[in-house]
């Protein structure tokens, strides 16, 4: 009877300890598949390398010479339509919105398309690359070729030799993040020359320098309270103390980089401080005592014996930094604001990788498709910095032994 | 010889005063928040605001609608739903990751096979350092419509999904993590004569466990409880992404849109100015007392507990 | 010397991997009798001692060969009730171990994991076990008090009260006194001596003079093989092995 109790409740337990860590893998499994599923479509150079706002260029050619290129064989790609009468391919295609577009698949070195003349002010010549897409195409006594008619009928119109064109509309791609790559590289750069050198001198200070007194253990507390406050708070005091302090002391007249950066190292900074630290604590006093017996001092001690030997340490404390940066977002809404940018100042405002998800995904209607792309690269990249911590620690601790 | 003695000994103060002054320049960072967020915190409440009039404290603290009216006025804002609200979540976040966070971690410690524990803590540990916005997005993209097809399919409405059931499967996912990582580690260091004890005295493996290794470890345990719910009160973007930043509340059906202090920070960021932003600043007082006192409340739970029989 | 052997090893082998930590053991336990166990760090006596309730199946790479025959019955195999045994043989570890919990919960601990709720019932076995530990009167006003919070020699008491709420029939002792100060030695042993009356104890002993104040029967081992096994009093009065004669002289260990 008793037994059977017994038997009934082990099953239980048993029971909810699997069920748990089913679940456990069950979710965050999910949050990986969901990631690489959505995100894997869009990837490719030009995202790397595109403009997240599309341009837009009216042109017209410069010099017409009517001929009939020869093209290359597109047979095997779909809905691929040639204008053999001025040498470029036409494919019905999607934007990175999900939207039908009439992006440009060739063009013939020698066809009117490049070179054409800009009726913008303030450029000259403008060039129709592979990858931009078409708006609209006027023709003189003829009715304009519009792109939602579908890129078939857009290219027969354009071969049709009774037509004569008058102006032609097209844009860039848009959709590309290479405005956001380049301001989080331009916050690691910066934050890092920043906090590093802030945060290992801090180190240095508590652990080879001060002597365990209520003032250095109050200044311990008051930075290890920092762990604890959340990074919107940051935010707050970015812009009340970091953006007005660099508006005063650099060409910025409004949010910039440079506040965001200063904003990351106070954030970064306790991590530094403790890893530094920790790594300072491992090296043995001998070799301390050592050098000091020397004759050398402890300034020359601490310097040229005691920090090569904490170097790794300050590596991983680095590594952990920069996967901070790029995760931030809440603190970075509030310093930089969430208007995406593709010309990239450090004295002016523009969002990182990580916010710019969040203005994608606070848009209407949200941009799911280019979110999880730019998810997967930072998972990626998270991913990789957690190897190469793991790594190092444990290629130190062989050495070590 | 003397006279390069005394000044490398100089050397030594020197560097030693200015690196005092860095570390000191780092420990005054919390002090400046505090103070920055308390003085343009309380400004709504005792300056005019241009004309708008000053806030009333109490109306603030307890109101239940967060902007009444179309245009910023002193007495559109009240924070009394956003609090409960936010006490609220982080309470069923803990609910929810915390036995499977806690049951997760002895997996781990205590049943997995060695290679697999391996594997597991490797993965527990890059989970817990994922950004947040990626499990704001997931929220978004995998669980709104979920949740809006079981909202419907059991006849409520919801905000396209966006709810307080939203809001707390992302925080759990978020926290889970952290709470395995850290219950795992104490469990580890659980003292292997007490299980052995346990079981010489007849008791199963998993009667061990749970009645002894869970018990030995509850400190540690507890402390991973504690940076969980810290994490969910702090968590900003994630939260703004699913929550459905309701105006008004409390919020407690599990399909009902939800505001918290953070989501309500972040709300309307993007277009505002005046008092609609100063009084961000009261928020972030807000937000800052709730997580000291909740902080303090469960570090008291904790000692309280914890120290009965240590 | 016609005596009830509750245990019975017959060529009893252990080998953690490669390493052979027992080697060919036959020793007999005998009811309601003092058994110590002896010999130098490292000879196998603990192991032996963790071979009688199967508390070696905890340590990966173990291989166990022979017979243990507890009341008659062989215990080996993996389908014997590993539960079982250990319900009627107790233990008591080398450091004093009590769970961080209660006075009470610790003693009441065992019984409870075998489904007894009844509170009145758990009272009478909790202080019936710790009168037979002879903590009963120091601790009577605060059972509910944190067990850790006892001084060590208590503490050690507790956890043999602990090991005796299951009226077990066997209570192994792992050096149960090496932790503690010697009063509350002394008072341990006299606790020995009480128990042997309803119990058989099987003391694993570091101090020679131990085995030779409170137990009836000595098992010197070397190695991890048993050198010579009979009474106390033949042991330490005229050994037949020069090793054992060695040991207690104290020319090793």
């Amino acid at each position: 009877m008793n037994n059977r109790k017994i038997k009934f409740s082990e099953i239980f337990l048993n029971g909810s300890v699997f069920l748990s860590t089913f679940l456990s893998v069950l979710a965050l499994g999910l949050i990986f598949f969901y990631v690489i599923s959505r995100g894997t479509d869009l990837i490719s150079w030009e995202l790397f390398t595109g403009n997240y706002h599309a341009r837009n260029y009216i042109a017209e050619f410069a010099d017409l010479e009517e001929k009939t290129y020869t093209m290359p064989d597109f047979s095997g790609d779909e809905e691929v339509y040639i204008v053999s009468r001025y040498g470029i391919a036409l494919k019905q295609d999607f934007d990175l919105a999900g939207n039908g577009v009439i992006k440009v698949h060739y063009v013939h070195p020698q066809s009117p398309f490049n070179q054409m003349y800009s009726k913008e002010v303030g450029s000259d010549v403008v060039d129709l690359d592979a990858g931009m897409i078409f708006q609209r195409i006027s023709y003189i006594d003829h009715p304009t070729s519009l792109s939602r008619n579908g890129a078939e009928r857009f290219a027969s119109e354009l071969n049709d030799p009774q037509r004569e064109v008058f102006e032609i509309f097209f844009s860039d791609l848009g959709g590309g993040i290479r405005g956001s790559i380049i301001t989080t590289l331009y916050l690691i750069f910066m934050t890092l020359i920043i906090a590093v050198p802030f945060g290992v001198l801090t180190a240095i200070f508590f652990n080879e320098f001060s002597s365990n007194n209520w003032m250095t253990k109050l200044m311990r507390n008051f930075i290890e309270t920092l762990t604890g406050v959340p990074s919107i708070i940051y935010g707050l005091l970015g812009i009340t103390v970091f953006v007005p302090l660099t508006i005063r002391l650099t060409p910025a007249v409004n949010s910039n980089l440079i506040a965001g950066a200063l904003t990351l190292s106070v954030i970064i900074l306790p991590t530094i401080i403790r890893t530094t630290e920790e790594s300072l604590r491992v090296v043995p006093d001998d070799h301390r005592a050592a050098s000091l017996a020397l004759g050398a001092n402890k300034t020359q001690t601490t310097f040229k014996v005691v920090l090569p030997q904490a170097l790794p340490g300050i590596l991983t404390a680095t590594f952990l930094g920069i996967g901070r940066i790029i995760g931030e977002s809440a603190a970075l809404i509030f310093v930089l604001g969430a208007a995406v940018k593709d010309r990239i100042n450090i004295y002016e405002p523009s969002t990182s990788l990580a916010v710019h998800i969040w203005s994608m995904m606070t848009d209407e209607p949200a941009n799911i498709a280019l979110s999880s792309t730019i998810a997967l690269l930072i998972l990626a990249i998270v991913l990789i910095i957690n190897v190469s911590v793991k790594l190092s620690v444990y290629l130190l601790s062989k050495k070590g032994l | 010889m003397k006279g390069s003695k005394t000044s490398l000994s100089q050397i030594d103060t020197i560097i030693g005063s200015l690196l005092m002054i860095l570390a000191l320049v780092a420990s005054s960072f919390i002090v400046i928040i505090a103070t920055f967020i308390a003085i343009r915190g309380i400004l709504p409440f005792i300056t005019d605001n241009n004309g708008l009039g000053s806030v009333n404290v109490l109306q603030f603290l307890t109101d239940t609608v967060w902007l009444r009216g179309t245009y910023f006025i002193s007495t559109a804002y009240g924070a009394g739903f956003i609090i409960i609200n936010t006490l609220y979540i982080a309470f069923l976040t803990v609910l929810m990751s915390f036995p499977i966070g806690v049951l997760t971690a002895l997996f781990i410690a205590k049943v997995a096979p060695r290679p697999l524990a391996a594997a597991m803590r490797t993965i527990i540990e890059l989970l817990a350092s994922i950004p947040s916005i990626v499990f704001g997005l997931v929220g978004v993209g995998l669980f709104l419509p979920l949740i809006y097809q079981l909202a419907r399919s059991l006849g409520y409405s919801s905000g396209a999904g966006s709810s307080v059931l939203a809001t707390v499967f992302v925080l759990s996912l978020m926290s889970i993590p952290t709470i395995t990582a850290v219950a795992e580690v104490s469990i580890r260091q659980v003292d292997e004569s007490l299980e052995h004890a346990s079981l010489a005295l007849g008791a199963t493996p998993t009667q061990t466990r749970f009645k002894i290794t869970l018990l030995a470890a509850k400190s540690g345990i507890f402390s991973g409880a504690i940076l969980a719910v810290g994490r969910s009160l702090g968590e900003a973007t994630a939260v703004s992404l699913v929550s459905g930043n309701a105006r008004s509340g409390p919020s407690f059906g599990l399909f009902e849109t939800t505001a918290t202090i953070t989501s309500t920070l972040l709300q309307g960021l993007k277009e505002t100015s005046g008092i609609d932003y100063d009084i961000r600043f009261s928020l972030g007082i807000l937000l800052m007392v709730v997580i000291l006192t909740t902080n303090f409340a469960l570090n008291f739970i904790k000692r309280k507990v914890g120290n009965v029989h240590e | 010397m016609i005596m009830n052997k509750v245990i019975d090893t017959q060529s009893l082998s252990l080998r953690y991997g490669e390493f052979t930590a027992l080697t060919d053991i036959n020793l007999p336990i005998f009811r309601n009798k003092v058994t110590a166990l002896i010999g130098p760090s490292g000879c196998g006596k603990s192991t032996f001692l963790r071979c009688l309730n199967r508390m070696n199946d905890l340590i990966d790479n173990v291989k166990l060969e022979g017979t243990i025959l507890f009341n008659g019955q062989a215990v080996e195999g993996v389908n014997a009730d590993v539960i079982e045994l250990r319900k009627k043989i107790g233990m008591v570890f080398q450091k004093p171990n009590p769970f961080p919990m209660s006075i009470f919960d610790n003693v009441a601990y065992g019984p409870r994991q075998q489904g007894i709720k009844n509170k009145e019932v758990l009272r009478g076995i909790v202080e019936k076990a710790l009168r037979q530990a002879a903590l009963y009167d120091e601790v009577k006003d605060r059972m509910n008090q944190s067990a850790t919070r006892l001084s060590g020699g208590q503490q050690q008491r507790l956890c043999i009260a602990r090991a005796l709420a299951m009226e077990p029939e066997v209570l192994l002792m792992d050096e149960p006194t090496s932790a503690l100060d010697p009063l509350a030695t002394q008072r341990i042993e006299e606790l020995i001596e009480d128990l042997k009356k309803e119990y058989t104890i099987v003391i694993v002993t570091h101090s020679m003079q131990q085995a030779a104040r409170i137990s009836d029967h000595t098992a010197f081992f070397l190695l991890g093989e048993l050198i010579e096994f009979g009474l106390t009093s033949d042991i330490f009065a005229n050994p037949k092995d020069k090793r054992t004669e060695a040991y207690i002289t104290g020319r090793f260990g």
